[in-house]
């Protein structure tokens, strides 16, 4: 009877999948016992670092990307409505900032130097 | 939970500029009530006051940074702006005694002897305790720069033991220095030597008090697991104001204890 619960949990045992060894913890509260930011971040500052781990700004942190403005490569405007003001410094260092509202639909053009504007839907994380 | 579209942080309202505000009129009005009818009543509540509102005001920074998470890159950025004109802002402070002193001893007035040291005037040996505290500050440098690279490599009892022994090495200073004061030859009255050399030393011995005290809040938030290892402002800020009162020390050594005697 020994023998056979022996035989037994030695064939459970051999049979076992052993998943691959936890790897060595070298940072944070196993470790030194300093937490990082990965433990230990929360509220806004939590959303944002993962977000920006997916490679994702959703709260505008970053510089707006550049595009050409023409037809084919309008500039993309984020917006967490169906409108959004724009501002368009048609040549470099003018001082009369031309403003307009962007809505949601077609590509609009300034009114000043025509460069094309499109509103995008901008995802906000809640 | 958060419903904006920015990683700014918007303020609650908050009662502690308001206290902060009352404080500095009781400070100011009860300095001249102290000197003019000999009552400390309004000195005494203002300072009362101070202390609470920089208590609760900083008490709850740490709760909407640390607990609550509102301290995003871009309003860490902002922090680091902000504590970096502060000091700059004392770094100016400083200058203005320095140019006192400069202004005096440069061209030293026939009413002083016409010399530097003024006639008269016993000065301390700069290569006694001076240099003692000299060598204090700028070890003190040293431990605090260990504590934070400990923080970053997320070594926790390195940190908590280099950051006590910063703590400590400012009080050793602060205690010699009471010493020299105690044990001085002249006085803040004696002319305007003592008045440059006590008011430019007295002003960063505050310093190096309101220094110490930042630390040891640091110490108390670094045991309480506040830091981690990417994001510990609260202590970088410590540092810089710390290896500002270091630089002090360097001028003030140099210019008062050094070339003034």
């Amino acid at each position: 009877m020994a023998a056979r619960l022996l035989l037994r949990s030695a064939v459970r045992a051999a049979a076992t999948c052993r998943a691959a060894p936890v790897p060595a913890l070298t940072r944070g509260m196993a470790a030194g016992g300093i937490p990082t930011d990965e433990e230990q971040a929360t509220g806004m500052e939590k959303k944002i670092m993962d977000a920006m781990k997916e490679g994702k700004d959703p709260y505008s942190m970053l510089k707006p990307k550049s595009y050409a403005g023409s037809k084919a490569d309008p500039h993309l405007v984020p917006s967490i409505t169906n409108k959004r003001i724009v501002g368009c410094v048609c040549e470099e260092d003018n001082t009369a900032v031309i403003w307009f509202w962007l809505h949601e639909g077609e590509a609009q053009r300034c009114p000043s130097c025509g460069s094309h504007y499109k509103l995008v839907a901008h995802e906000l994380p809640h | 939970m958060a419903h904006q579209a920015h990683a700014y942080h918007m303020v609650d309202p908050s009662p502690w500029p308001l206290t902060g505000a009352v404080a500095a009129l009781l400070l100011t009005s009860g300095l001249a009530i102290w000197f003019h009818f000999h009552s400390t009543i309004l000195l005494t509540l203002g300072l009362v006051l101070l202390l609470l509102t920089m208590y609760q005001w900083w008490r709850d920074i740490v709760r909407e940074g640390t607990f609550q998470g509102h301290h995003t890159p871009p309003v860490q950025k902002g922090l680091r702006f902000g504590m970096i004109l502060f000091i700059t802002s004392e770094v100016f402070f400083f200058l203005g005694f320095f140019w006192a002193f400069y202004h005096s001893s440069l061209a030293p007035t026939p009413e002083l002897g016409g010399c530097w040291p003024p006639t008269g005037i016993t000065t301390l040996d700069p290569f006694e305790v001076p240099l003692l505290n000299t060598a204090v500050l700028l070890a003190s440098g040293v431990t605090v720069t260990w504590a934070h690279h400990s923080i970053m490599e997320g070594e926790r009892k390195q940190a908590i033991h280099s950051l006590t022994l910063t703590i400590l090495l400012g009080f050793y200073f602060t205690f010699l220095q009471a010493m020299e004061y105690y044990e001085a030859p002249f006085t803040i009255a004696d002319g305007v030597y003592g008045a440059t050399f006590f008011v430019a030393t007295g002003f960063h011995g505050l310093h190096v008090i309101i220094g110490s005290t930042f630390l040891a809040v640091c110490l108390l938030r670094q045991i309480q697991y506040h830091f981690t290892s990417e994001h510990h402002f609260g202590f970088e800020a410590a540092a810089w104001y710390w290896h500002f009162v270091d630089v002090v020390w360097l001028f003030l050594y140099i210019s008062i204890y050094w070339w003034g005697s």
